[in-house]
């Protein structure tokens, strides 16, 4: 970094007295690290991969947030359509974010060296500049830690992972950002190859099979990462993007073999055994009950929308059932409406969900009774489930009960 | 510059900021310490453990790139395949929930990749014994 000795500045920045010589041992000795890849140049180009995999999970995170739990004011602009967009920004943010582990494991690699920089701190300002540092790699990894063991339903730690992940999620942003202000110098300094003509073709991607010639350290670090990345996506990415389904080895749902997945069963729910005597209860000012062959004998839709879950996981389905604005209509309630649906289901986040008015009023959304032309099964929400275009699977509520007016 | 400079430092510090206050006000976080307690576990384990053991393998296979290559990518895969093995079978009484033979799909992609990268070695060590240059 630049350093500036004015005096003005050293009043902000006192000097910090050295550590004893004595202890520069181990890591801390000066030529510890000897491949060339630790250097800079290495750390721009691995760090604009990684930036570009974070920003991209922060981004498509907020999306699901806003869609799972959207602030009043937002809640009446929700859109139902692309009817596939929350499959693809949940599905791209599970991607990102398994593609940041290698690159993360690749950056710290390459930086590790100057964890043992000496001396420790310098003076007030690289103290505060090295705390920011480890406030930046904490939140990386639990981050990328929490996010990979949510995939898997295991949650080892005394924390809730929504609100930790999404928190965690502004910290390491913010911790980025700041890191970016700190090395800019460094950054624009190695942004382009040295010796490299200025405006010529873009960073270069190394071969991932070296040629005859000796790859240099950084070429053969930069190779092998990438191929990393390609490694973990091409075998995890089958559960967000079908035609990567063969190559898909290590991802925790596989949609298409053994039906639909599911998140949370009729089991886990309570709700293996339906009342005999069942009835939809829809309140309104013509509020009425009605059971499933009254459902039945209303006129039926058939829509296809997938189920696209926050763990990244996605799958078409073929839905048939009631419209649930014609169900809404039927009891008095306005177009325009937002309801509130309740699930039989004793308890649980999502037993009472609501649903802003744009997903009510769409014509793709269903009080569905068949999936790809059977009924429900307990595990998908027999006797009735709602499905709307473009919502988190946690949202689409199994089990109903009641539906209401906001 | 100067003003990107500023501008990223003020975001950046603000959005820090903005974490961390919601991470300690957050209603469902009862214990934002055992949050801080396990990202520091996460930093020591990564910088203390795993860190040392890559640069005393990187250390254990100078000059042969196609080898530490062949690791980078098993370390990479093991990270995420890894924690599936060990959890394949609990799945909560939900059959959908890791529903592949994750120990077995395991050890093909080692045992392919490792292959490959035998050949690849082979092939290089040929190619470089027919063009003795060397760098
Ligand atoms: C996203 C997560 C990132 C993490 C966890 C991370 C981590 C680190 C760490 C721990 C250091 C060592 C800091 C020190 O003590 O000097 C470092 C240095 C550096 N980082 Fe990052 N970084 C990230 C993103 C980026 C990005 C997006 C860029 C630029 C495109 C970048 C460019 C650099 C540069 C140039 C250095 C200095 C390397 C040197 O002087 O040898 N980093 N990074």
């Amino acid at each position: 970094m630049d350093r500036d000795p004015s005096p003005a500045r050293r009043r902000f920045d006192p000097p910090l007295p050295a550590p004893p010589a004595a202890l520069r041992r181990g890591p801390f000795r000066p030529g510890a690290f000897r491949s060339p890849a630790h250097g800079p140049r290495t750390a721009v180009v691995l760090g604009r991969w990684l930036g570009a995999a974070l920003l991209l999970c922060f981004a498509t995170g907020l999306i699901s947030h806003l869609l799972q739990d959207p602030p009043g004011w937002l809640a009446p602009h929700l859109p139902p359509r692309p009817v596939n967009g929350y499959r693809t920004t949940q599905g791209l943010h599970v991607i990102a974010g398994l593609a940041a582990v290698p690159l993360a494991g690749a950056k710290l690699w390459t930086v590790y060296p100057r964890l043992f920089e000496w001396p420790p701190a310098r003076g007030v300002l690289h103290l505060l500049e090295r705390l920011s540092i480890a406030l930046l790699v904490a939140a990386v990894l639990l981050e990328l830690f929490t996010g990979l063991l949510n995939t898997l339903q295991w949650y080892p730690w005394p924390f809730p992972f929504r609100q930790t992940h999404y928190w965690t999620a502004w910290t390491a942003v913010g911790a980025l950002l700041v890191h970016l202000a700190v090395k800019a110098p460094v950054i624009a300094a190695h942004w382009r190859r040295a010796g490299a003509v200025p405006p010529s073709v873009p960073p270069p991607v190394p071969p991932p099979v070296p040629p005859s010639v000796p790859p240099s350290g950084r070429r053969a670090v930069l190779a092998a990462t990438a191929a990393a990345v390609g490694a973990v996506t091409l075998t995890t990415a089958g559960q967000s993007v079908p035609w990567l389904r063969a190559l898909d080895l290590f991802a925790p749902r596989r949609p298409g073999t053994g039906g639909l997945p599911v998140n949370r069963t009729a089991a886990q729910a309570g709700t293996t055994a339906v009342p005999a005597d069942w009835r939809l209860a829809v309140d309104g000012p013509a509020g009425y009950l009605i059971g499933l062959g009254g459902l039945r004998g209303l006129p039926q839709t058939t829509a296809d929308l997938p189920i696209a879950c926050v763990e990244g996981w996605s799958a078409d389905a073929r839905w048939t059932g009631v419209r649930l604005s014609d169900l809404l209509r039927r009891a008095g309630i306005p177009a325009g409406s937002a309801v509130r649906i309740t699930s039989l289901e004793a308890e649980g986040p999502y037993r009472v969900t609501e649903m802003p008015a744009p997903y009510a009023d769409d014509p793709l959304t269903l009080l569905a009774l068949d999936l790809d032309g059977r009924p429900l099964t307990p595990d998908h929400g027999f006797p009735a489930r709602i499905v709307a275009p473009n919502r988190p699977g946690v949202l689409q509520t199994k089990w109903v009960a009641r539906i209401e007016a906001v | 510059m100067r003003i990107l400079r500023g501008a990223l430092l003020l975001g950046g510090l603000a959005l820090l900021a903005c974490g961390l206050v919601g991470l300690l006000t957050d209603p469902y976080v009862t214990g934002p310490l055992g949050v801080l307690l396990w990202a520091a576990g996460l930093v020591a384990l990564h910088d203390g453990l795993w860190l040392p053991l890559v640069c005393a393998l990187g250390a254990a296979t100078t000059g042969r790139p196609v080898l530490r290559g062949w690791l980078v990518v098993a370390a990479a895969v093991g990270a995420v395949a890894v924690p599936a093995v060990l959890r394949a079978g609990d799945d909560h009484g939900n059959p959908t929930l890791l529903p592949l033979p994750y120990l077995r799909h395991w050890l093909l992609f080692l045992a392919v990749t490792a292959a490959a990268a035998a050949l690849a070695a082979l092939v290089r060590r040929s190619v470089r014994k027919a063009r003795p240059r060397g760098r």
